[in-house]
């Protein structure tokens, strides 16, 4: 056998099981058909939270959850911040009635209770405000709120995880290929022997044995599957985000939308995040967009808190499809959140593991007990997981911004973007400069992209198209759509990754239609002039 | 407010579009004030004025043989019933006086109008065809250059890759052009300038010395047999600085700029120079937002001052000059103009102006998206039309981007048509609507726009 274990996809959970079985001593392949986590892992919300609502039904679940938080600060302290969340109180009329009130009471129990698991996650005990100190410090609010209560939560750069986990896997002997389709999981006498595979890039093709395949493909497992003959089952619904060109907001802020359902309005990284819809989806998951509707729908619930949110610069929506476990006769925002793990061994394809649902959140505790299984099922002695232990590349050391800044001489604004997405590798990258100054250019102002990080991410990071960038350094996913970093960057990659000209082309082309497609929802006020900037110079000028 | 002002011919726009109106209209003896809020597109554009090439021609054909700058405008309008071109009808028989007008207007930067297309290398490793170009570009006209174009290489700075560039050239080679070769010069010399902007760069060059040391150090590192060197769009800001010039006089052999992305060096430079020539030309410039403008023939106010003029150019760009604007749906801010838009597949009209962004595009990016060609309709005299198709005013006039039906990204017509339909709604400006023929449909005294004339609440 080449391998002891297969895993397809290259989301949070294949790479997170990657990560472990590799960790535990299993030769590991993975095979990601784009990048890592260009599914329902890396357009998610980007939170790491504690599961509150699962409080009314198992509250073990809930403890779970915050403790996997903890842990996910521990292995990556860097790529973790807090998000503190107001659940403002609103009143259908100007007095509230005793009804609205006895709402407010509960939800502060409620959240209060919560606090109780807040030290599991190291996040901050809720606090009630009264009106006065709500409209302190979040102004943008309506008038007429009747105070609030916070609640704490963290925010992660979700492209990056998954990224750090598959960059972990390799370190411990995995063997990682992104951009490779697994094209059949081949069967002998009721047992997967290993799986097809073809390099989309290359066009290489190979076919790698493994007594266990685990498929972790999201929303693709249910095709996958049926191409092996098994069922996964699997209810997949459409969350959209819209991202707004900068913190908008002091605070998270949940709100209502039209239909009675909870969203939210936040600050993520540099910018803010308004999240989501849920619907069911029965498309082809390699063809989602977000319809102006979806738009609409969003904005209008945050519009209802945040008035001002109507003049804000929305400069892409985005969406990912949750992998929620199919049931019959729900409605989408009722169906459980909770991961099932199928063993098809009964389906005549022993070896087979699929894995649906599940949360962003849990992705390490989830990675832990598939890990277990696949240990059982290879018929290994128990060796204890330590993914809650062992940092992420990066999750070493916390560095100094503004000492990095000094030492490198580039602007704290870059160093501290920097040691956000590289942890203690921002060195690393900073060292780049020493060697050659001129990797201190700047593509752009907005991430603090440098020269040297794009060739750091090139060499280091599994860069095989421009359009890795995007997830690796987020790259043209600015307001500006790629204006300024878009050229450069392609040219940097070149450099590093033996690019003629022709294919620099064919790559700066490919990674505009994918901004292009996040885009065509919300052109709108400056957007849409920024579009007409951008489409002049990439289209126009370079022919692209 | 300071003493009013009155002409015959006020300008809203300060653009390329703008500019060409206020001349046109100076030289036909109006007085003439142009109101602008800041610098328009032409200062973030390429810095060439192209008018769009026929879209007819099979890519292998070869540039010598390819159709002129009229000749690809006919075929242009006769594929676009929408485009300002074939509403212009026979009036597009003026577009080679139009631009050679310009290339007279400014020609310290602009070379003169030859009559066919300049074909332009750019650092995406294309080629684009451009009618008009600045004198600092002429020497890497694909179209002319022969033997081997020598592309330079700064190595002192990341920002452009002298491979693309080459490839762009050898791209256009096997039509007709010159081969390429790069050239590594170390400049800039000094670690801090290889983070420095292109417009840094560019007022570096532009000192004593500067260029000249640039030209010396080309002549040291040129590849034998090269007939001239390509340069990234860095020569110099200020139009008289003349920086091409003084590096081809120290290198000893001609010397041209690439085309530019944002930032635009040349953009800057093109801007510059007809901030210069409206000056010169005795345009009075008013600096600002123009307020309580009804139109042709009313008091508005610009920069504290009242002006007064019965003939008006509205020239205020698209979506970047702000001439037109969405929010929420698409208007035209100053005068409430209805905007006129197209569907992905098939309807046109003002009525579109409030669907949602996404049905007025394609998904394919690279298609050109109805959404980024929405602007004003107009008649043959450039008059914006209201919803009904009739001319709102007699004496108001529109010219470029502002202008529907045409998307200068897809058809490559942008700077190009600024020219063109400047150059005429500033004559007939200047003339008072003589030149228009008797008053159609619309029977609306001047002075008054129609109250509420469809245009979506800004």
């Amino acid at each position: 056998m080449d391998h002891d274990v297969i895993v397809i996809g290259g989301g949070v959970n294949g790479t997170g099981v990657a990560r472990d079985c590799a960790m535990r001593g299993l030769s590991v392949l993975l095979l990601e058909k784009q990048d890592f986590g260009v599914g329902a892992s890396g357009n998610s919300s980007g939170m790491i939270h504690g599961g509150i609502r699962y409080m009314t039904s198992d509250r073990k679940v809930t403890a779970l959850a915050c403790r996997d938080s903890g842990y996910i600060r521990r292995i990556a302290p860097h790529l973790i911040f807090r998000i503190p969340f107001l659940m403002p109180f609103a009143s259908k009329r100007d007095g509230a009635t005793l009804l609205e009130r006895a709402a407010w009471y509960a939800t502060e129990v409620y959240v209060g209770t919560y606090d109780l698991y807040q030290p599991l996650k190291g996040g901050k005990p809720s606090s009630r405000l009264a009106p006065e100190e709500l409209y302190a410090i979040e102004p943008a609010l309506r008038p007429g709120l009747h105070g609030a209560v916070t609640l704490d939560e963290w925010g992660i750069d979700a492209f990056r995880l998954c990224a750090l986990n598959a960059l972990s896997s390799e370190r411990h002997g995995a063997e990682v290929r992104n951009w490779t389709e697994a094209t059949e999981v081949v069967k002998e006498a009721g047992r997967v022997i290993g799986v097809r595979w073809r390099d989309a890039l290359t066009g290489e093709t190979g076919f790698s044995r493994a007594p266990v395949v685990f498929n972790a493909s999201g929303a693709w497992s249910p095709a996958l599957g049926r191409r092996a003959g098994v069922s996964v089952p699997m209810r997949p619904g459409k969350g959209v985000h819209l991202t707004l060109d900068r913190r908008f907001s002091n605070y998270g802020i949940i709100c209502t939308a039209v239909d009675g359902r909870q969203m939210f309005l936040m600050p993520h990284e540099n910018d803010s995040i308004i999240g989501t819809t849920d619907d069911d989806y029965y498309g082809d998951p390699d063809d989602l967009e977000a319809s102006s509707d979806e738009v609409e729908y969003l904005l209008e619930g945050v519009e209802s808190l945040v008035p001002g949110v109507r003049r804000a610069r929305v400069t892409r929506a985005w969406c990912g499809l949750r992998t929620t476990l199919y049931e019959y006769g729900k409605n989408e925002d009722d169906l459980s959140r909770e991961h099932l793990l199928y063993d098809h061994a009964a389906e005549g394809a022993a070896g087979l593991l699929s894995f649906a649902g599940g949360k962003l959140a849990s992705y390490r505790a989830q990675s832990e007990e598939v890990t277990d299984r696949i240990l059982a099922r290879l018929g290994r002695p128990p060796v204890a997981c330590r993914t809650h232990e062992e940092p992420l590349p990066g999750g070493e050391s916390l560095p100094d911004p503004a000492e990095l800044a000094r030492r490198h001489g580039v602007a704290q604004g870059v160093t501290a973007r920097l040691a956000y997405r590289h942890g203690a590798l921002a060195e690393q990258v900073l060292r780049l400069c020493g060697e050659d100054p001129r990797l201190k250019l700047c593509l752009c102002r907005d991430e603090g992209i440098i020269a040297a990080e794009v060739v750091h991410c090139a060499r280091h990071e599994k860069v095989r198209r421009l359009q890795d960038l995007r997830r690796r350094c987020r790259l043209a996913t600015g307001g500006c759509a790629g204006l300024d970093c878009a050229r450069v960057a392609a040219q940097l990659a070149a450099r590093e990754l033996g690019w003629d000209a022709e294919r620099v082309r064919a790559e700066l082309s490919d990674l505009l239609e994918l901004d292009w497609r996040e885009r065509r929802a919300v052109l709108d006020g400056a957007q849409l002039a920024a579009e007409e900037m951008a489409r002049a110079v990439h289209r126009g000028l370079g022919g692209l | 407010m300071s003493a009013r002002l009155e002409c015959e011919v006020l300008v809203v726009g300060g653009g390329l579009a703008g500019a060409m109106a206020a001349l046109a209209a100076r030289r036909s003896g109006a007085r003439v004030a142009l109101a602008r809020r800041a610098p328009g597109a032409t200062a973030v554009s390429s810095g060439a004025i192209s008018s769009g090439t026929d879209p007819t021609e099979l890519p292998g054909a070869s540039l010598g043989a390819r159709a002129g700058v009229a000749d690809s405008a006919r075929r242009l309008a006769a594929l676009r019933p929408r485009h300002p071109y074939a509403v212009a009808g026979e009036r597009l028989e003026r577009l080679e006086e139009a631009l050679a007008f310009a290339a007279g207007e400014l020609s310290p930067v602009l070379a003169p109008f030859t009559g066919r297309h300049r074909w332009l290398p750019t650092p995406y490793g294309s080629f684009q065809a451009a009618a008009l170009c600045q004198r600092s570009m002429v020497a890497a006209d694909l179209g002319e250059a022969r033997g081997r174009l020598a592309v330079v290489a700064l190595r002192g700075h990341m920002a452009w890759d002298a491979g693309m560039v080459a490839s762009a050239v050898e791209r256009a080679a096997p039509l007709g052009g010159p081969r390429a070769e790069v050239a590594r010069l170390d400049f800039p010399m000094w670690e801090e300038a290889a983070l420095w902007r292109p417009h840094e760069l560019a007022g570096f060059l532009e000192r004593p010395g500067a260029a000249e040391d640039l030209g010396a150090m080309l002549r040291r590192s040129l590849p034998s047999g090269a007939s001239a060197a390509v340069f990234p769009p860095v020569l110099g800001l200020s139009p008289g600085a003349d920086v091409a010039s003084r590096v081809a006089a120290a290198a000893g052999l001609p010397v041209a700029e690439t085309l530019s992305d944002v930032p635009s060096v040349p953009g800057l430079r093109l801007q510059a120079a007809l901030e210069a020539r409206l000056r010169s030309a005795g345009v009075e410039i008013l600096a600002g937002d123009l307020r309580e403008g009804k139109g042709p023939g009313a008091p508005a106010a610009c920069a504290g001052r009242e002006v007064l003029a019965p003939s008006w150019v509205l020239a205020s760009g698209r979506f970047v000059g702000g001439g037109i604007v969405r929010r929420g749906a698409l208007a035209e801010p100053l005068l409430g103009i209805p905007v006129t838009a197209a569907e992905a597949f098939g309807d046109w009209g003002a009525h579109l102006a409030r669907r949602p962004a996404a049905s007025l595009t394609y998904r394919e990016g690279r298609a050109p998206q109805p959404l980024l060609s929405a602007g004003v309709a107009c008649d043959a005299l450039f008059r914006p039309l209201d919803a009904h198709g009739a001319v709102i005013h007699e004496r108001l006039f529109a010219a470029g981007a502002v202008l529907g039906g045409h998307d200068q990204a897809a058809d490559g017509s942008g700077l190009g048509l600024a020219v063109f339909t400047g150059y005429l709604a500033g004559q007939a400006a200047a003339a008072g609507g003589s030149l228009a023929p008797a008053p159609a449909a619309s029977g609306r005294p001047a002075g008054m726009l129609a109250p509420g004339g469809g245009g979506a609440g800004a």
